[in-house]
C-alpha cells in the first residue's frame, strides 16, 4: 500500500453549462494495479477519462503522475505522461493500416529525412502486436479487421508507450468488453493480466461481474462524485449496484411477473424468410404482448434478420405478414408505415439524429401527424415530447435540448419514444441495453413490459443471454443463419443459459 | 470465423472497385482508338500529356484537400494570380523585370500564401472551407484585376516559355514537371506524417483529434500545400499561353474537381489517392480529346461528359457501406 | 533597357499601355469619388461625364473606359467610372447615387449589365434630366426616340459582316482554298451566333474552295481552345490550312497549341476583338487578322454625343433614326493595315459622331 501512485486525481471539478460533471473527485491508481471504475451513465466516468486524455481541462483540482502535478492540455500531453486511452467508440481508422494506426500522431520517431521509414514502422508495430498476441500483418488496412482485432490494435497502441516514455504507463480501458463475444472477453482478460507487469490499468465497464473478476480495487461514481471505494475481494454485486443507483435494486430485475403469456393475436408472421446474406429459411409467428428473444453468436444471422425485418436489407425470398397482410420490406419507410419500429444498436449513427432536439427526434418517424397545411405544429410536437419525457422519465433539460448531449440510456429512451409515437405494432430491440448502466437498464426493462401491456409485440436481440432469458416469453436460437431451436420461456419455467449455449455453438 | 471470410470477400471486391477508374480509362481509350486510330499515335499521346500537365499539377493540390473532407474552390483565383505574377516577373511588356525561371518559385510561394490564408481563415475563424476558398478565389481574381486593370501581360521571355515549348525525349518540359509534382504528392501521401494525418482527419476528424493528431495545423498545411501546387499550375499556364491576365484560371476549377472525383476520391474524405486523381485527369483529358477526334457533335459532348462523370463515380462508390447520400 | 529589346512598335505599345494604366488608376479614383461626393463638380454647374460597365478585368471594357476618360479630359469635364461587377442591382444603385449627387447634370455612356436594365436606366435618367447613351444591350422594343431628348442613342455592333470580313481575310492568307477549323463562343449567346453566321456566309461565298473541317464551341475560353486545337491536329493534321476563332482569346489558345508543334505562323489564325496579344501576333506574322471594335472610340464618342446634346449643340430629337440606333464599326486589322490602325488610335477624333457608323441597327428574329 505504500507504493507511490502512478496516477492521481485530486479534487477534480469540471462543469458544463447546467451540469456539474465532476464534483471534487479524488482517486489514485497505484503502480501495477487494475482499478475498476463503475457508475451509471452520466455519473462522470467519461468526463474524467476525457480530462485524463487532455480533451477537457479541469476547472479545479489537479492530476499527478508519479507524485508530480502535470498539465494535460492535449491528447499528446497524455501520451507524454504515459496515459493511454482505449476508447469505447473505437478510434481505429479503417482507411489506415494497422501499423499506421498504432503510431498515428507519433510518427516522428520513424522519420528519416522527413519521410516515414515504413519498414521500421511496420517492424515496430509487429513488436507491439506480439504483446497482445495479435497475429495480423501490420501493413493490412484496418477496414478488414474484426471488432475484437481492432480493439487489440488499440490496446497495442496504448502499450506502445511502454518503451517510449520514462516511468510508468497507465492504460484506460473504456467499456472494452461491450462489443466482444465471451471467447474474446476471456482473451482480453488474459492480456490485462499480462499487462499488469508493465502498466497500471483503469477498467471501465458496466458488467460488474467482469469488473470484479479483473480489477484489484473498484471506485464507484455517481452524480459526478466518487461515492464508494472497495477492494474487489470484499465487494459484492448487489452492494455495488446499490452504490451506483443510490437505492436498492428491484427484487424482480427482469419484471417477470409482468411477462405476458404471449397468446394474443398473431401480429407478425414470417415464413421461409431468406436474406441476401446472413440467414436462410426463417419462419416464426409473433403475437401481441409477446417478447420474442433471439439468441445466437456473432455471425449466426440474428442481426441480419433484425435489419431485414426493419426494411434495411430487403429479403431475397420468403413472405412476411403484418396483421395478415403481406409486407415487401423493401425500405425502412415501408416498415415504419406498416408498424415496425427498429431500435438499432448503433444509436448514434442509426437511431438518432444527434444534431436535432429531443422533440424533433421523437416525432421524426411520425411527422405527418404533427403537420398541418405543410407546416409542423411545434406546440403540439413539444406537448407530445413533454408527455413522453415524463412517461419514460427521460433526463433532459427540455424537449429542445440536442439529443446528442444526453447520456446513452436517455438517448435510448428517446428512440423508444419515437417508435411509440409512430404507433409501431412490432418493436425490434437490437442490443437495447448495450453500453448503458444498470439504472437505465432497469428503465428499459420496465419500458419493454409497458409496451407489451399495451399489446405491442417485441423482438429482442439481447445484450446478454441472461437478459434474453429474463425478458422473453419465447426464444429463438439461431446458428449459421438458420433457426436451431425454439424454446418457451414462461415465468418460473425459464430455460438455463447452458441450454441456449449448447444450441448456439 | 464466418464473418472473417465475408469481410475478406468484401475486401477483394473493394480492391476491384478501386480499379474501376482505370477500367473506365482503358475502355475509353479502346473505344476511341477503334473509331479513330490516330488516337494512339505518338504525337497525339504527347499532345494528351501536354494538355494534362497543368490539370495534373492542380489536382495534386485539390486531392489532399478533398481527402481531408474539405473542398477548395480557390483554384481559378490562385492560378490567375500566379500566372499574372509569373508573367510580370519574366521578361514581359508590362514591367521591366527579367527574373526568368526564378519567377516560377515566386509564383509557387505566392500560391502557397493564398493557400495558407485559405486554411488559416477556415480553421481559425471556423468558416467552412467552401466559403473561405470561394471568397479567396474571387479575391485572387480581384487582385489580378487590380494589378493589371484588365489588360494582358505578354511574355517575351523565350527561355521561360521553353517550360511549355521545349522538349526532353520528345516530351514537353511541363509534362516532366507535372510528373515530378505527382511524385512529390505521392511521397507526401505515402511517406509523410502530413499524408497520414490527412487520411485520419478525412476518415474521422474527432477521433483523429483525440488520437493526438494536430488537426488544425494539418488543415492549414494542406491548404497551403494545395496553394503551392496551384501556384505552380499558374506558372505553367503562363508558360503555355505566353501571357498573364486576370481570367487565366477560367474553367480550371471544374476540370480539377471533376478529375479528382472521377478518379475515385470521395468528396466525403478519407478515401482515394493522388494516383486516383492522375487516372481522373487521364479520363477527363482523353474524353475531351477523344470526342473531338471521333467528331461527336458539340451538344452531345456536354451530355457525354456529364454521363461519364456519373458512371465513373457510380463505379467507384462503395455503395454497400453507404446508408445516407447527400 | 526593356524598350530597346522590344523594338519600336512594342515601345509604342508601352506608351499606349501607360495611358491605359492611367485609365485603370482613374477608374479607381472614380470608385473612391463615389464614396466621397465631389461637391466641387456639382457646384460648378458643369455636366459630369460617366461610364458604367461590367468590369475592369477584360481589355475591352478597360479600353472603353479609357476612351471615355480621353474625351472627358479633352473637354476638361469631371469623369466617373462605375463598375457593376456583373450585378444589375449594384449597377442601378451606383447610377442612382450619381444622378442624385450631380442633380441630374450627368451624361452617361452605359453598357448595361443585362438588356432589361437598359429600360430602368433610361427611365431614371429621363426623370433626373440626365442624358444617356447605351451600348450593346437593350430590349429590341426600347428606342431612343421614345424618350426624347434624354435617351440620346444606342450603339451596337453587327457580328455578321465583321465575322464575314475577318473570315475573308483568313481565306486570303490561306491562298483562297483549303480546310479550316473554327472555334465558336458559348452557343446560346448572340455574338457567338452572329459570328458563326458571318463565317458560314464567307465559306459559302468561296463556292466550295474553302471547307469547314470541324466547328467546336470553346466557350470563349483560351484553355478550351488549346485542348480542342490539339485534338484537331491529331484528327486533321496538315489538312488544317487555317483556324477561325470567334474571339481573340480562343485564337491565342489555338495559336499556342500550334506553337507547341512548331506550327505557329505556318497555319494562319484569325480572331475577333482586337486585344493587344492578337495585334502583337499579327505583327509577328502568326495571326492573319482580328476585328478591333475600337472601344476607345465607342467609350469617347458616346460621351461626346451625349455631352453635345446636353450642351444644346445638337437637337437630337430632330436627328434621323439611323443617328439614334447605329452600329459602331469593327475594323478588320490585318498585317497589311496594322500600322495604319495603330496610328488611328493616336488621333482620336470625337467630333464626328456618325462618320464611322456603317448604318442603322437591324433586328434579326
Amino acid at each position: 500500500m505504500s507504493a507511490p501512485a502512478s496516477l492521481e486525481v485530486l479534487g477534480a471539478t469540471k462543469s458544463f453549462p447546467g451540469v456539474l460533471a465532476l464534483d471534487d473527485v479524488s482517486l489514485a491508481i497505484r503502480r501495477r494495479e487494475v482499478v475498476g471504475l463503475i457508475g451509471e451513465n452520466g455519473a462522470g466516468k467519461s468526463t474524467l477519462l476525457k480530462v485524463l486524455n487532455g480533451i477537457y481541462q479541469l476547472d479545479q483540482g489537479e492530476v499527478r503522475v508519479a507524485g508530480k502535478p502535470v498539465q494535460i492540455r492535449h491528447p499528446r500531453d497524455a501520451f507524454d505522461h504515459g496515459i493511454a486511452m482505449v476508447f469505447q467508440e473505437q478510434s481505429v481508422f479503417s482507411t489506415l493500416s494497422v501499423a499506421e494506426n498504432i503510431f498515428l500522431a507519433r510518427e516522428a520517431e520513424f522519420l528519416r529525412g522527413g519521410l516515414i521509414d515504413r519498414r521500421r514502422l511496420n517492424e515496430a508495430a509487429r513488436a507491439e502486436l506480439a504483446k497482445v498476441h495479435l497475429d495480423v500483418d501490420p501493413r493490412r488496412r484496418c477496414a478488414g479487421l474484426t471488432f475484437a482485432e481492432r480493439q487489440m490494435v488499440e490496446i497495442a497502441k496504448a502499450l506502445s508507450l511502454d518503451t517510449r516514455i520514462e516511468g510508468d504507463i497507465t492504460i484506460l480501458l473504456d467499456e472494452p468488453t461491450s462489443m466482444l463475444e465471451q471467447r474474446e472477453v476471456d482473451l482480453l482478460f488474459e492480456i490485462v493480466a499480462d499487462l499488469k507487469d508493465r502498466a497500471s490499468i483503469v477498467f471501465i465497464s458496466h458488467r460488474l461481474d467482469e469488473v470484479l473478476e479483473v480489477a484489484d480495487r473498484v471506485y464507484v461514481m455517481r452524480d459526478g462524485k466518487v461515492v464508494h471505494e472497495v477492494a474487489s475481494r470484499d465487494a459484492t454485486i448487489p452492494e455495488l449496484h446499490r452504490h451506483m443507483v443510490g437505492r436498492a435494486l428491484h427484487h424482480e430485475y427482469y419484471r417477470e411477473a409482468r411477462q405476458a403469456p404471449g397468446d394474443g393475436a398473431a401480429v407478425l408472421e414470417v415464413e421461409g424468410l431468406t436474406g441476401r446474406h446472413g440467414f436462410r429459411d426463417v419462419s416464426f409467428t409473433l403475437h401481441a404482448g409477446e417478447v420474442l428473444g433471439i439468441a445466437g453468436v456473432v455471425g449466426s444471422g440474428r442481426e441480419a434478420l433484425a435489419r431485414c425485418l426493419a426494411g434495411l436489407e430487403p429479403p431475397a425470398a420468403g413472405t412476411v405478414r403484418i396483421d395478415g397482410r403481406k409486407v415487401a420490406l423493401a425500405s425502412p419507410s415501408e416498415a415504419v408505415a406498416r408498424g415496425i419500429g427498429f431500435i438499432p444498436s448503433e444509436r448514434k449513427t442509426e437511431g438518432l439524429v444527434a444534431g436535432l432536439s429531443v422533440a424533433e427526434n421523437m416525432t421524426l418517424a411520425a411527422l405527418g401527424r404533427f403537420t398541418a397545411r405543410g407546416l409542423i405544429r411545434v406546440a403540439e410536437e413539444t406537448k407530445a415530447a413533454k408527455s413522453w419525457i415524463e412517461r419514460l422519465s427521460i433526463k433532459t433539460p427540455s424537449p429542445a435540448t440536442p439529443v446528442g448531449s444526453l447520456s446513452g440510456g436517455n438517448q435510448q429512451k428517446v428512440v423508444l419514444a419515437k417508435w411509440r409515437i409512430a404507433g409501431s405494432r412490432v418493436v425490434i430491440l437490437d442490443h437495447p441495453t448495450r453500453g448503458i448502466d444498470v439504472g437505465a437498464k432497469e428503465d428499459v426493462y420496465t419500458l419493454v413490459r409497458d409496451m407489451t401491456d399495451e399489446g405491442l409485440a417485441v423482438i429482442l436481440l439481447g445484450d446478454t443471454l441472461e437478459e434474453v432469458i429474463g425478458l422473453s416469453s419465447r426464444i429463438l436460437v439461431m446458428r449459421d443463419g438458420r433457426i436451431e431451436a425454439e424454446l418457451e420461456a414462461p415465468p418460473g419455467g425459464k430455460p438455463g443459459q447452458v441450454d441456449l449455449i449448447a444450441r448456439m455453438v | 470465423m464466418a464473418s472473417g471470410s465475408l469481410a475478406g470477400q468484401r475486401n477483394r471486391f473493394a480492391r476491384w472497385r478501386g480499379l474501376a477508374p482505370v477500367g473506365v480509362l482503358v475502355l475509353l481509350c479502346v473505344v476511341i482508338t477503334v473509331i479513330s486510330p490516330n488516337f494512339l499515335s505518338f504525337s497525339n499521346l504527347v499532345r494528351l500529356l501536354s494538355g494534362a500537365a497543368i490539370p495534373l499539377v492542380l489536382v495534386m493540390g485539390a486531392t489532399f484537400v478533398i481527402l481531408m473532407g474539405s473542398i477548395d474552390l480557390s483554384v481559378e483565383g490562385v492560378v490567375a494570380l500566379a500566372a499574372v505574377i509569373t508573367s510580370m516577373l519574366v521578361l514581359n511588356d508590362f514591367t521591366s523585370a527579367d527574373l526568368g525561371l526564378l519567377a516560377v518559385p515566386v509564383a509557387v510561394v505566392a500560391g502557397g500564401c493564398i493557400g495558407f490564408v485559405n486554411g488559416f481563415v477556415h480553421v481559425r475563424l471556423k468558416i467552412p472551407s467552401f466559403m473561405a476558398t470561394l471568397g479567396f478565389g474571387f479575391a485572387g481574381v480581384g487582385v489580378a484585376t487590380a494589378i493589371l486593370g484588365g489588360f494582358t501581360v505578354r511574355i517575351a521571355d523565350r527561355g521561360f516559355r521553353e517550360l511549355a515549348l521545349g522538349r526532353f525525349l520528345d516530351v514537353p518540359f511541363s509534362v516532366w514537371l507535372a510528373g515530378m509534382a505527382v511524385l512529390v504528392a505521392w511521397v507526401i501521401q505515402e511517406r509523410t506524417r502530413l499524408g497520414r494525418w490527412v487520411y485520419a482527419i478525412g476518415t474521422d476528424e474527432v477521433t483523429a483529434k483525440h488520437a493526438g493528431v494536430p488537426v488544425e495545423r494539418t488543415r492549414i498545411l494542406v491548404f497551403t500545400l494545395a496553394g503551392l501546387f496551384y501556384g505552380l499550375g499558374g506558372a505553367l499556364a503562363a508558360a503555355q499561353l505566353g501571357q498573364g491576365h486576370a481570367l487565366m484560371g477560367t474553367g480550371r476549377l471544374f476540370t480539377t474537381i471533376t478529375a479528382v472525383v472521377v478518379g475515385g476520391t470521395a468528396l466525403s474524405g478519407g478515401v482515394g489517392s493522388v494516383l486516383n486523381s492522375v487516372i481522373g485527369v487521364g479520363i477527363v483529358i482523353v474524353l475531351t480529346n477523344g470526342m473531338v477526334l471521333m467528331g461527336i457533335p458539340p451538344y452531345v459532348q456536354q451530355g457525354v461528359q456529364g454521363l461519364m462523370i456519373i458512371v465513373a463515380v457510380a463505379l467507384a462508390l462503395d455503395r454497400s457501406r453507404l446508408v445516407v447520400v447527400k | 533597357m526593356i524598350h530597346k529589346r522590344l523594338g519600336p512598335i512594342a515601345r509604342r505599345q508601352l506608351l499606349r499601355r501607360d495611358l491605359l494604366k492611367g485609365a485603370a488608376g482613374f477608374a479607381g479614383a472614380g470608385v473612391l469619388a463615389g464614396t466621397f461626393p465631389r461637391l466641387a463638380a456639382a457646384q460648378s454647374g458643369e455636366w459630369t461625364l460617366a461610364i458604367s460597365m461590367r468590369s475592369l478585368a477584360n481589355p475591352y471594357h478597360a479600353t472603353f473606359a479609357a476612351g471615355g476618360e480621353a474625351y472627358a479630359e479633352s473637354v476638361g469635364a469631371p469623369f466617373e467610372v462605375l463598375i457593376t461587377e456583373g450585378n444589375s442591382e449594384k449597377g442601378m444603385a451606383d447610377i442612382r447615387a450619381l444622378l442624385a449627387r450631380t442633380g441630374g447634370k450627368l451624361v452617361l455612356n452605359v453598357d448595361p449589365n443585362d438588356s432589361p436594365d437598359a429600360r430602368v436606366i433610361v427611365e431614371e435618367c429621363q426623370r433626373a434630366g440626365a442624358y444617356v447613351v447605351t451600348q450593346w444591350n437593350k430590349p429590341d422594343d426600347l428606342h431612343p426616340w421614345d424618350f426624347d431628348p434624354n435617351y440620346v442613342a444606342h450603339m451596337s455592333f453587327d457580328g455578321v459582316p465583321t465575322a464575314q470580313a475577318v473570315a475573308e481575310a483568313l481565306f486570303e492568307a490561306m491562298g483562297g482554298e483549303g480546310g479550316i477549323v473554327a472555334l465558336g463562343g458559348i452557343l446560346s449567346n448572340v455574338p457567338a451566333i452572329e459570328r458563326k453566321i458571318g463565317l458560314d456566309n464567307a465559306i459559302a461565298a468561296t463556292n466550295g474552295k474553302v471547307q469547314l473541317l470541324d466547328f467546336q464551341p470553346a466557350d470563349w475560353n483560351e484553355t478550351r481552345a488549346f485542348e480542342i486545337m490539339q485534338a484537331w491536329l491529331t484528327r486533321f493534321g496538315d489538312d488544317i490550312k487555317g483556324v477561325f476563332a470567334a474571339n481573340d482569346g480562343m485564337a491565342i489558345g489555338a495559336l499556342e497549341a500550334l506553337r507547341q508543334e512548331g506550327k505557329a505562323g505556318a497555319v494562319p489564325v484569325t480572331g475577333i476583338d482586337g486585344i493587344e496579344a492578337a495585334l502583337f501576333a499579327i505583327e509577328a506574322g502568326e495571326m492573319a487578322g482580328t476585328v478591333a471594335w475600337d472601344p476607345n472610340w465607342t467609350g469617347g464618342i458616346g460621351l461626346a454625343l451625349g455631352h453635345a446634346v446636353a450642351l444644346g449643340e445638337i437637337d437630337i430629337a430632330a436627328e434621323p433614326h439611323e443617328h439614334r440606333e447605329f452600329y459602331g464599326t469593327g475594323i478588320v486589322v490585318t498585317p497589311a493595315n496594322l500600322a495604319e490602325y495603330r496610328a488611328m488610335d493616336a488621333a482620336l477624333d470625337f467630333g464626328d459622331f456618325w462618320g464611322k457608323s456603317p448604318g442603322q441597327i437591324q433586328y434579326r428574329g
